[in-house]
C-alpha cells in the first residue's frame, strides 16, 4: 500500500515558502490519478548543470566536489570516463553541442534541435505509445538558467523527431501553472454558456483530429506537430471542464527575484547575482518539480540548473554543513567585468597543476544544490518501501569534461554521468570507471527500461555496457 | 525473327538495343522467365513488387512474354506500399505495356492492369473496352471508381503488339499514347491523398475475377512521375525488349552521391586546407578544374590510382583532424569507382557547415508578429497588447524565431488562443462582419451553411470543405437549440475558426509534390511580402486561378510591395537577422561605461531600422549598400555617445548625413551591431560575425592543445597586437588569419559602438587590415574602415549572404545543399533586376521555393 502523502511533509522542503495546493485534497483523495495506484510507475528525468567537473577532479571521489553526493552515495552510480566525441559539431565549442549531447549521445540537429530524442522521451514513449493518463503533464521541463543564446543550452528532453519535448518553465510560478494550474473558464459559467464553450472546443477538436489522421494533407513531421497541439488542447480541456478549482487556492508561488528572459542573458555579458538569489530561486524550481513528481503529475522531463557555458558573476558566502565553504566574488576575483569576470571563466582557466579552488567551490555548489533536489526525492517512500529517488531513472549530467575549448577529444570525454537505480535496474553506491561513449551508456540504460528504441545511427554495432545493470 | 514480327505488326522503327528511360520507375515486369508461377519485378527497387499467377496452366510463357489464354489474374501477393506509396507522394504516374490483345470483343473493361480491390473500387485501372483502351483513375475529385475515366477513340485498339501509355501529372492532365502518338487527353482533377493502401496490383483480370482479359503480355511498366512526348517515344523506340539505360542511371548515381556526400564530406575534412586560399600541396579541392590538374589526386573509374583515396584510406588525412569515418571512406571510394562525377561549379563549405537538414516538411505555425497581423487584416481587431500579453514569445532557432521546428505549443498558447479567440470575437462587429457574406440573418441552413462556408474562406485563407462546413454549422446548431440566435452563432463559429488549425497554423498539402496549389500560393506570397494573410485580390487571383501564371504572379508581388505591411514585414527580417532585440538585454559594466542608459539600445535599434528603410524602402538601392551607405538617424543622446556633431532634438532619430564623417556609414558602424562583440569589443566575435552573417564563411574549431582564454589588453599591447599574436601562431593562424581582420577595421569602436583614437590604456589604435572572401584566393587590403565596408558593399559574396538570410527566414527553416541551385537561381535573377530588398523579394516569389511543395519524401 501506498504511504500516504503527508501534506506538511510536502511543504516541509518549501522552507520559507508558502504554496497553495489547490488540487492535492482531491488528488489523494479521489484516486484520479496514477499517484495513489499500487505500481509503482516508470519514470525517467533528465538532471543538467552547467559547465561539468572536469574529469582529473572526477577522481577524487568524494573527498571534495562530490561532497555533497556523498551522503546519497548509496543511492547513486556516479560514472567516470564516459565520452561524447561523437556529439562534436563543427566550429561550436562544447558548451552547445556537449550540451544538446547530454542525454542524446548525438550531434545537435539545430540550435534548437537535437539529434535525436533524449532517454527520458524514448522510456516514455516506450512505456506510454498512447499518451500518459489524463490530467498528468507529459513532459515536464523546467531550469533556472541565465545563459539562452542557443535552446541546446539549456533545454534537456527532446522528442524522437529531436525537437523540443516541451516548452521551458523558467519561473517557478510557470512551473507551478503548468502542473496544478487551472484555467478560470467554463466552470466559472452558467450551464448554457458551459454547453456552447464546449461546443466552440469540440468543433477545435475535430479539426485538428482530422489533421492528424489518414486524410491529412501534412507530412509526418507536420501530423505530429498538430498532434502536440491537439494533446495540449485535451489537457487544456482537462483543466478547464474537469478538474474542481479549490477555493482558497491556489496561491501562487512568489514571484522571482532573478531575472528571466532576454534580461536574464543581457547582451551574453552575464549577470550579477547573490548566492542567496540563486539558490533560492532554483530551490523553489526543484521543490515544485519534485513536489510534481511526488503528485505523479509528471514522469519524464528534465531540470536544469544553470545552462551550458552560464555567466554568472556570484558574491555570496557559501556554507555547507554549516562550515564555510567558500566566499563567491567572481568579478573581484577575476578583476574583470562582463563576460570576462563571470565564473564561467574558472573553467577556461582549469589546470592539474593549479588548485583551481574557484572552480571547485563552483562545482561543489552545484552539487550541493542538485543533493537538494535529489534528496527531496528520496523524502517520499512509495508502495515497495524505496523512495522516489530510488525508484526513477534520474540521469544527471552536464556538458564538458574539460572547461578548456582547446582539445575536443578532451572535452567531450569524461562527462560527469550520475544515475539513480530506477527500480533495482542499475548498480549504485560506487563510482565506476566505464570508459564508454555515451551513446553505449545510454542504450544500455534503455534496454534496462525496457525501451526497444536506440539511439544513434540504425546501422551502428552498439556495445552493452553491462557493468552499469544489476 | 521476332523483332521483324514486330516491325512489321507496328509497322514503325523500333531498336532492341534502345534504352528506356529509367527515372521514375517504379515496378517493371519484362516477362524474362519462360516458366514458373511468379512474374519478377525487375526494377532493381526494393522490395521487388513479384506478382503471382493464380492459375499458371490458363498461361503461355516465353523468354520475353506471357500469354493469356484463359481467365486467370496475376497478382500481387500483398498491397505493393511502395508503389502506392511512391505515387501518393509525386502526384504523378505512368502506367506503360506492350501487350497484344487476343480480340476487339472483351470488355468490362476487361483488366490489363490494376490496382484495386474488386469491379467498382480501385486506384486506377487500364482496360480494355472493346475496340478501345480505357483508364480510370482515382483521386480526390473522382469517384472510388475512377470515373470519368480517360479513352481513346473507338476503334485505336487492334488485336496486334501494341505500344500503351497511360500517364497523369501534378496538374491533372491525362494522356494516352498509343504507339508513341497521343491519342486522347483529359484533365483529372484533384491528387492521390485518397489512394486506397490497401489494394492488390494485378494484370490480366479483377481481384474479384471478375473482368477477365485474354492477350499477350511483352512489357509492363509504372513510373511515379508523368513521362514527357519524348521519353514516351523513347520508351516507344527502344521496343518491347527494351532495356533501362544503366549507364545513364549509374551517372545519375554518381553525381547524386557526390553532391550528397561527397561534396559535404570535402567540405568538411579537406577545404580547410585546400581552399583557394591555403591550398597546401598546392591542392585546391573546391572546384573540379584544380582537382583533377594534377591526374592523380582523383583517377576517374580508379580509386586505386587516386591520390586521394591512398591518403584517406590510410588515414594520413586530413592532418591532426579526426579521419573520415569508414561510412565516408565506402563513399568516397564508390564515387570515383563510379567515374567521380562532379556538377557542382564550386564547392562552398557554408552550404555543408551544418550538416544535410532534415528533409521534415514542418508545418508553420504563425509567429505572434504574424497571428497579430492576421487578425487585423481578417477581423479588423488589433489584438496586439493582448496578443503580446498572452502568447508566449517565440524562441530563436538558428538565427530567426520563424524557424519552423522551433515553433512548438504549450499549455499556455492554447489558454491565450482560446481567450484571444474570445477577446477578438467580441470586439468585432459580427452582425456588420456577417453582412459582407450574407444578407438574411436567418439561422436556418439555408443561410447559414453559405455564410459559414463564405466566412470561413475568407478567415481560414481557403474554401472549406463539406466536412469543414459540417463541423462549423453544429455550433450553429447548438447556438439556436439553447435559444441563441444569428449574432451569438456567428460570433461562436468565429471562435471556433480563430482557434482552427487553418488559422493559427499556415496549412498546405504536404503529401504531393509539385506546383502549390491556388489558395496556398496565395497565402504563401502574403506571409513572404507581408506576414500576413492574403487579401481580396490575392484571393480572387487564386480562385481565378491565375497565380498559375508566372506574369500574374508577378504583378501581384509588385502590387504587395507597395504595400506598408511590406516595409513592416522587411524591418522584421532586418530585426532577425541581426537580432536587434539583444538590444533591449544590454546591460554593459557599469564602471567602464557609467554613462550607458538603455535608452541608447532603444535609440541604436532605432537608428538600424531607419537606416534600413531609408537604404531599401526610400531610396530603393541594392542590400549591398547596406554596409556604406552615407547616411545614419540619430538622436541627440547617439549622437553624444557615438562622439559626433551635436544635433537638435525631434521627434524619434534625425536624419544625419555622413559624408563627411568616414568612420560612420552601414550597419556595420551601427551601434546596435558593434554591440555584438561584448563588453570588451572582442575582435574574435565580431570577425565571427562578419564571417559567419555576411560572408557565410566557415571555421573549424580550434586545434588540441591551444589555450583560448581571452587575454586582456594592457599598455603597449592591443587587441590589434593580441590579434595578431594569434595570426602569428602556427596552430591558431590558419583560421584566425581569415576571420579576425575582419574586425581590424572595426578596432576604433568600443564595445558600445562609441568611436576612439586611442584605447583605454593609451595605445594608439588602428583601422587598417585585409578581407579574405570565402572561395578567393587572396586577401584584398584595406587601409580604413571605410574602405573595408565599401568592400563589403561590392562583394558579390556579401549579398549572397543576405540572398541565404531572407530566403531563410522566407521559407522558415535553416536552408542546406538541396536548396543550394536554387538559391543561386534566386540569387542571379535578383542581381539582374539591382540587387535590390524589392528585386531579392520578387525573385524568392517566382522560385521555387515559393511556387513548388516538397514533401518529406523528395530527393
Amino acid at each position: 500500500m501506498k504511504t500516504k502523502i503527508n501534506r506538511r511533509q510536502m511543504l516541509k522542503g518549501l522552507g520559507t515558502v508558502g504554496i497553495g495546493l489547490p488540487l492535492i485534497e482531491e488528488m489523494i483523495a479521489g484516486n484520479a490519478l496514477g499517484a495513489a495506484k499500487m505500481a509503482v510507475p516508470v519514470r525517467a528525468f533528465n538532471v543538467f548543470f552547467g559547465l561539468g567537473i572536469p574529469a582529473p577532479l572526477q577522481a577524487e571521489g568524494f573527498a571534495d566536489v562530490f561532497e555533497p553526493l556523498q551522503s546519497l552515495s548509496k543511492k547513486l552510480l556516479i560514472m567516470r570516463n564516459v565520452d561524447h566525441v561523437r556529439c562534436d559539431v563543427r566550429g561550436i565549442n562544447a558548451h552547445f553541442d556537449g550540451a544538446t549531447g547530454s542525454f542524446t549521445a548525438q550531434p545537435a540537429g539545430g540550435e534548437a534541435k537535437a539529434g535525436g530524442p533524449s532517454i527520458d522521451q524514448v522510456v516514455r514513449h516506450a512505456h506510454h505509445p498512447k499518451g500518459l493518463p489524463a490530467g498528468m503533464v507529459p513532459a515536464l521541463v523546467g531550469g533556472t538558467f541565465f545563459r539562452r543564446s542557443r535552446v541546446g543550452r539549456y533545454h534537456h528532453s527532446y522528442n524522437l523527431d529531436g525537437t523540443v519535448a516541451a516548452r521551458m518553465q523558467e519561473k517557478p510560478r510557470d512551473l507551478f501553472d503548468r502542473v496544478f494550474g487551472t484555467f478560470a473558464n467554463a466552470n466559472d459559467a452558467d450551464a448554457r454558456a458551459q454547453r456552447l464553450k464546449r461546443s466552440v472546443l469540440d468543433s477545435v477538436v475535430d479539426q485538428y483530429r482530422f489533421y492528424t489522421g489518414p486524410n491529412s494533407p501534412l507530412g509526418a513531421a507536420s501530423k505530429s506537430r498538430v498532434k502536440d497541439h491537439l494533446d495540449r488542447i485535451r489537457e487544456f480541456e482537462q483543466r478547464a471542464f474537469a478538474m474542481k478549482h479549490q477555493k482558497g487556492s491556489p496561491a501562487l508561488p512568489p514571484r522571482s527575484r532573478v531575472p528571466h528572459g532576454g534580461p536574464a542573458d543581457p547582451g551574453g555579458e552575464g549577470i550579477d547575482i547573490t548566492l542567496e538569489e540563486l539558490t533560492t530561486e532554483w530551490r523553489l524550481l526543484a521543490d515544485l518539480y519534485a513536489l510534481a513528481i511526488e503528485m505523479d503529475r509528471a514522469r519524464f522531463g528534465a531540470i536544469t540548473f544553470l545552462a551550458a557555458g552560464e555567466r554568472i558573476r556570484l558574491t555570496g558566502d557559501y556554507k555547507f554543513n554549516g562550515r564555510s565553504r567558500y566566499t563567491f566574488d567572481d568579478s573581484k576575483m577575476h578583476r574583470r567585468g562582463g563576460s570576462a569576470g563571470c565564473s564561467h571563466e574558472w573553467w577556461h582557466k582549469f589546470s592539474e597543476k593549479k588548485k583551481n579552488e574557484q572552480l571547485r567551490a563552483h562545482a561543489h555548489l552545484k552539487m550541493n544544490e542538485l543533493a537538494y533536489l535529489l534528496k527531496r526525492l528520496d523524502s517520499t517512500k512509495e508502495s515497495n518501501g524505496r523512495s522516489i529517488l530510488e525508484n526513477s531513472m534520474i540521469t544527471i549530467s552536464t556538458e564538458s569534461g574539460d572547461g578548456r575549448h582547446n582539445d575536443v577529444k578532451r572535452e567531450l570525454s569524461g562527462i560527469f554521468h550520475a544515475i539513480t537505480g530506477a527500480n533495482g535496474r542499475f548498480k549504485t553506491g560506487q563510482i565506476m570507471d566505464v570508459k564508454a561513449e555515451g551513446i553505449d551508456v545510454y542504450n544500455t540504460m534503455l534496454g534496462a527500461m525496457g525501451a526497444k528504441t536506440r539511439l544513434g545511427p540504425a546501422k551502428r554495432r552498439g556495445k552493452s555496457i553491462d557493468g552499469i545493470r544489476v | 525473327m521476332r523483332l521483324a514480327f514486330f516491325m512489321g505488326c507496328v509497322g514503325v522503327m523500333f531498336s532492341a538495343t534502345a534504352e528506356r528511360v529509367a527515372s521514375g520507375l517504379v515496378v517493371f515486369y519484362d516477362f524474362g522467365s519462360a516458366q514458373g508461377a511468379v512474374v519478377r519485378d525487375r526494377s532493381d527497387v526494393k522490395p521487388a513488387i513479384d506478382l503471382k499467377i493464380a492459375a499458371p496452366q490458363n498461361v503461355q510463357r516465353t523468354k520475353g512474354s506471357l500469354k493469356i489464354h484463359k481467365g486467370t489474374v496475376i497478382r500481387s501477393t500483398q498491397p505493393p506500399a511502395r508503389l502506392i506509396g511512391a505515387v501518393k507522394r509525386s502526384g504523378e504516374i505512368t502506367i506503360e505495356a506492350w501487350l497484344q490483345p487476343a480480340n476487339v470483343s472483351q470488355d468490362g473493361p476487361a483488366r490489363i492492369v490494376t490496382l484495386s480491390k474488386d469491379t467498382s473500387e480501385r486506384n486506377f485501372t487500364l482496360g480494355q473496352e472493346k475496340n478501345l483502351f480505357d483508364a480510370r483513375l482515382r483521386t480526390s475529385r473522382s469517384s472510388n471508381n475512377g470515373i470519368p475515366s480517360t479513352a481513346t477513340p473507338a476503334r485505336s485498339l487492334a488485336a496486334r503488339l501494341t505500344h500503351i501509355v497511360f500517364t497523369r501529372d501534378r496538374a491533372g492532365r491525362t494522356t494516352i499514347f498509343l504507339d508513341g502518338k497521343r491519342r486522347a487527353n483529359q484533365t483529372i482533377a484533384g491528387n492521390f491523398a485518397n489512394w486506397n493502401n490497401d489494394y492488390t496490383l494485378a494484370l490480366g483480370n479483377e481481384l474479384s475475377n471478375e473482368r477477365p482479359w485474354l492477350g499477350t503480355f511483352h512489357l509492363v511498366a509504372i513510373y511515379d512521375r508523368s513521362l514527357s512526348a519524348a521519353e514516351v517515344t523513347q520508351n516507344f523506340k527502344a521496343g518491347p525488349q527494351g532495356k533501362v539505360d544503366r549507364a545513364a542511371l549509374a551517372k545519375a548515381e554518381n553525381i547524386e552521391l557526390f553532391e550528397t556526400k561527397i561534396a559535404p564530406l570535402l567540405a568538411k575534412h579537406c577545404l580547410e586546407c585546400h581552399d583557394p586560399a591555403t591550398r597546401k600541396g598546392k591542392l585546391d579541392l573546391t572546384q573540379k578544374v584544380t582537382a583533377f590538374a594534377d591526374g592523380e589526386t582523383i583517377v576517374p573509374g580508379k580509386s586505386s590510382a587516386s591520390l586521394i583515396w591512398e591518403v584517406v584510406s590510410e588515414n594520413e588525412m586530413p592532418k591532426k583532424r579526426t579521419s573520415l569515418s569508414t561510412a565516408e571512406k565506402a563513399a568516397l571510394k564508390q564515387w570515383i569507382d563510379g567515374g567521380a562525377q562532379w556538377s557542382l561549379a564550386r564547392i562552398d563549405p557554408a552550404v555543408y557547415v551544418h550538416g544535410e537538414p532534415s528533409h521534415a516538411n514542418w508545418i508553420r505555425r504563425l509567429t505572434v508578429a504574424e497571428y497579430i497581423a492576421t487578425v487585423r487584416a481578417s477581423t479588423g481587431v488589433n489584438i496586439a497588447a493582448e496578443a503580446r500579453q498572452l502568447l508566449p514569445p517565440d524562441v530563436r532557432a538558428d538565427g530567426f524565431s520563424n524557424t519552423a521546428y522551433n515553433l512548438n505549443v504549450g499549455l499556455k498558447h492554447i489558454n491565450a488562443y482560446t481567450q484571444l479567440a474570445g477577446i477578438i470575437a467580441k470586439q468585432m462587429d459580427a452582425q456588420k462582419f456577417a453582412a459582407r457574406f450574407s444578407r438574411s440573418r436567418n439561422v436556418t441552413d439555408k443561410v447559414m451553411r453559405p455564410l459559414v462556408e463564405a466566412m470561413g474562406k475568407w478567415l481560414l485563407r481557403g474554401p472549406l470543405n463539406d466536412r469543414e462546413i459540417v463541423v462549423y454549422r453544429g455550433i450553429t446548431t447548438t447556438v439556436v437549440a439553447n435559444g441563441g440566435g444569428f449574432d451569438e452563432a456567428v460570433r461562436l463559429v468565429i471562435e471556433a475558426m480563430l482557434q482552427s488549425p487553418r488559422f493559427i497554423y499556415r496549412i498546405e498539402n504536404q503529401q504531393t509534390e509539385g506546383p502549390v496549389g491556388g489558395y496556398e500560393l496565395a497565402s504563401r506570397l502574403s506571409y513572404l511580402v507581408w506576414g500576413a494573410p492574403p487579401d481580396a485580390a490575392l484571393y480572387a487571383a487564386a480562385e481565378k486561378g491565375e497565380l498559375a501564371n508566372a506574369a500574374k504572379l508577378e504583378e501581384h508581388v509588385q502590387r504587395m510591395l507597395k504595400d506598408s505591411r511590406a516595409v513592416d514585414r522587411s524591418v522584421q527580417f532586418v530585426s532577425e537577422w541581426l537580432n536587434l532585440n539583444h538590444l533591449a538585454n544590454l546591460r554593459p559594466d557599469k564602471t567602464r561605461f557609467p554613462n550607458w542608459t538603455p535608452a541608447l539600445a532603444v535609440d541604436m535599434r532605432a537608428e538600424t531600422i531607419a537606416f534600413f528603410k531609408e537604404v531599401v524602402w526610400k531610396q530603393n538601392r541594392p542590400l549591398g549598400d547596406l554596409l556604406n551607405a552615407q547616411v545614419t538617424f540619430l538622436t541627440p543622446a547617439l549622437a553624444r555617445h557615438y562622439q559626433m556633431p551635436k544635433i537638435k532634438s525631434g521627434n524619434g532619430p534625425t536624419r544625419y548625413d555622413l559624408a563627411g564623417i568616414p568612420a560612420r556609414g552601414g550597419l556595420l558602424t551601427h551601434g546596435s551591431v558593434l554591440t555584438v562583440g561584448g563588453d570588451g569589443a572582442s575582435m574574435v566575435t565580431r570577425g565571427l560575425f562578419v564571417m559567419h552573417d555576411l560572408l557565410r564563411g566557415v571555421v573549424n574549431d580550434p586545434p588540441p592543445c591551444v589555450d583560448t582564454t581571452p587575454v586582456p589588453t594592457k599598455l603597449g599591447l592591443t587587441q590589434r597586437a593580441i590579434a595578431a599574436q594569434r595570426i602569428a601562431n602556427k596552430q591558431c593562424g590558419g583560421c584566425h588569419s581569415k576571420f579576425e581582420p575582419l574586425a581590424f577595421g572595426l578596432e576604433k569602436y568600443d564595445g558600445l559602438g562609441a568611436f576612439f583614437e586611442k584605447d583605454p590604456h593609451g595605445n594608439p589604435l588602428r583601422e587598417d587590415g585585409q578581407i579574405l572572401f570565402p572561395g578567393a584566393a587572396q586577401s584584398i587590403a584595406y587601409k580604413t574602415s571605410a574602405e573595408l565596408m565599401n568592400q563589403l558593399a561590392a562583394s558579390n559574396r556579401v549579398r549572397l549572404s543576405i540572398t541565404w538570410k531572407l530566403a531563410q527566414f522566407a521559407v522558415g527553416r535553416p536552408l542546406g545543399a538541396r536548396d543550394a541551385r536554387t538559391i543561386d537561381k534566386i540569387h542571379l535573377a535578383a542581381q539582374k533586376q539591382g540587387g535590390t530588398y524589392h528585386a531579392l523579394i520578387t525573385a524568392i516569389a517566382m522560385s521555387d521555393l515559393t511556387r513548388t511543395t516538397q514533401t518529406e519524401h523528395s530527393k
